[in-house]
């Protein structure tokens, strides 16, 4: 072979576009001039150092390039799309505000309700005002309630309690999922209703994952003790530390009425006590990543790993291949967009997506 | 390859979506290369950042036909390579030169020695052989190695045939392979460990 088809070789493979016969004449190549390895083989190593990129000076010129189109009078949609971080703060600003006009309606109401009570008897009243928090998808938000238990509430959740709460009990009705850090009040257990479960604590830390399109409701202990009362079922089930509780929402009945053997039906749980995940070296457990703004799950099913990103990103997830719901999947994300989540997802598990206006398409 | 393809992606999502996500990646993406590309014609930072600019607002205005382009990291730099002629043309007083003049500045082909198991002489030598490369060898070389183009795609941005292209591109290897090989023969007692 002469020289410069050997060199001509090298490059097409270097730059990946070498066809197979291609690469094996190289290698044979190789071969014969042993003396030649060290060089090429750096050299495959330094083709692979691109220089990093420069994201501080892309990020300004994007700024400058807005502007411009700006001041061209170019329509870009509205500008605080433009600059997520401006829109980050608003945001926040926004359930901050939120958050502090509901403490001082809890905190009115719970004065001018127990004033009222001190001469009243203290009946539940039927028809008390509700208060009801709640996120869209895509945000989250933090409650202090009035005892001042702490409440993180996931994307696309809701809470609700009478106006009432704090003075003869603690009750809350949850849709959706919170991580809740309940203040210790012996007298007054906290109670959260959901649509399958009702939870009874003391005061502890434990998070309730109960949307309406999931398939179980999951009760995850991190430290004290929570007693659970699954509906229409007698007894109690009693939680330890690192404790999870999977309680499936639908009856089983319904649930089983395509399958015709009853052994099936028996092998479906209608609840089961789990050990909560922890990632390699990390002191949070998964079910609660959340609240550190991550989103994470570890050998979870792509249909569940969806819904998961369907409420992260406030988008809807569709799968035209229904194999691809089955796919096993672990992985953590933080801040990055949907597009990246989806390629780094496509290059570990391989499948294929498009986005159609808020819509993810799986094939 | 996977470079052409992603671009295809975010086009397609700009395209579709009205993305607006999508097209701030995009322009992160592309926008150091394409500066750099702009400025081996242009000679001027602030006319190239200008370009890149132009180019960009080109891209949102003209979105609806992004998906039909097969190759979107050519179309880019072909794009790059129009406005800056264009460029050239309107402002009469200077001259354009042609391809075989587009210098690329010394210190945009990237060697990190520091990763690598070479000598700072090696180190030292290959810096030397880049920048002595003839300047449009040093073009090929970059926007092969650097950029992610194609050799086909180089040979039709630059209007050479592939085989020039082939040929610059040896060129170049070889001078850089000579710096990194060593003669067993001369080299007494290398003080540093192979890779196999």
């Amino acid at each position: 072979m002469d020289q410069e088809k050997f060199w001509v070789l090298l490059s097409k493979k270097l730059s990946a576009e070498a066809s197979p016969e291609e690469l094996k004449e190289l290698e044979h190549f190789i071969l014969e001039h042993p003396d030649w390895q060290y060089a090429i083989q750096n050299m495959e190593d330094l083709w692979k150092h691109r220089q990093p990129k420069d994201e501080m000076q892309s990020e300004d010129a994007y700024m400058l390039h807005l502007h411009r189109m700006n001041e061209k009078n170019i329509l870009f949609g509205d500008a605080s799309t433009a600059m997520p971080v401006i829109t980050f703060k608003k945001r926040i600003k926004k359930w901050y505000w939120s958050a502090a006009a509901v403490l001082i309606l809890v905190a009115g109401s719970f004065f001018t309700y127990y004033k009222l009570n001190t001469t009243k008897s203290n009946q539940a009243q039927p028809g008390v005002q509700l208060n009801e928090i709640s996120t869209r998808s895509g945000s989250k938000s933090q409650v202090i309630l009035a005892d001042g238990s702490v409440v993180w509430l996931n994307v696309g959740s809701k809470i609700s309690y009478n106006k009432d709460f704090g003075i003869a009990k603690r009750e809350i009705t949850l849709t959706g999922e919170a991580f809740f850090d309940i203040t210790k009040n012996p007298e007054k257990p906290f109670i959260i209703h959901t649509s399958v479960i009702d939870i009874k604590v003391l005061g502890t830390q434990f998070n309730v994952k109960s949307y309406p399109s999931d398939k179980t409701t999951e009760t995850s202990l991190i430290r004290g003790s929570v007693e659970v009362f699954v509906k229409n079922r007698e007894g109690k089930i009693i939680l330890k530390p690192n404790e999870k509780l999977v309680v499936y929402n639908e009856p089983e009945i319904s649930r089983n009425k395509n399958l015709q053997q009853n052994e099936t039906r028996e092998k479906i749980p209608l609840f089961a006590i789990k050990q909560l995940n922890y990632q390699n070296n990390d002191t949070i457990a998964v079910e609660t990543l959340w609240t550190q703004n991550k989103l994470s799950f570890k050998n979870e099913l792509f249909a569940d790993v969806a819904k998961k990103m369907e409420r992260w990103y406030n988008v809807n997830f569709q799968f035209d291949n229904k194999s691809k719901e089955n796919l096993l999947m672990y992985g953590t994300f933080t801040t990055e967009s949907l597009r990246e989540a989806l390629e780094a997802l496509v290059f570990s598990f391989g499948f294929k997506y498009r986005i159609e206006n808020n819509k993810v398409i799986i094939y | 390859m996977l470079k052409n393809n992603y671009i295809k992606k975010l086009l397609a999502a700009i395209a579709l979506d009205d993305d607006q996500a999508a097209y701030k990646e995009l322009f992160l993406l592309l926008y150091g290369k394409l500066k750099q590309f702009a400025y081996t014609i242009l000679k001027s930072g602030d006319e190239a950042e200008e370009l890149v600019s132009d180019l960009f607002i080109g891209i949102w205005q003209k979105k609806d036909q992004l998906s039909n382009i097969e190759t979107p990291l050519l179309y880019f730099y072909t794009t790059a390579k129009n406005l800056a002629i264009n460029r050239l043309k309107k402002q009469k007083r200077r001259v354009i030169l042609s391809a075989e003049d587009w210098l690329v500045e010394s210190n945009s082909i990237y060697f990190d020695p520091e990763q690598l198991m070479i000598t700072e002489e090696m180190v030292r030598q290959i810096k030397k052989a880049v920048n002595d490369l003839p300047p449009r060898c040093r073009l090929i070389f970059k926007l092969i190695k650097e950029d992610g183009l194609k050799h086909k795609e180089t040979a039709e941005l630059l209007h050479l045939s592939v085989k020039t292209v082939e040929a610059q591109m040896a060129i170049a290897l070889r001078r850089i392979a000579i710096c990194l090989h060593f003669d067993m023969k001369k080299t007494p007692q290398p003080h540093f460990s192979f890779k196999k």
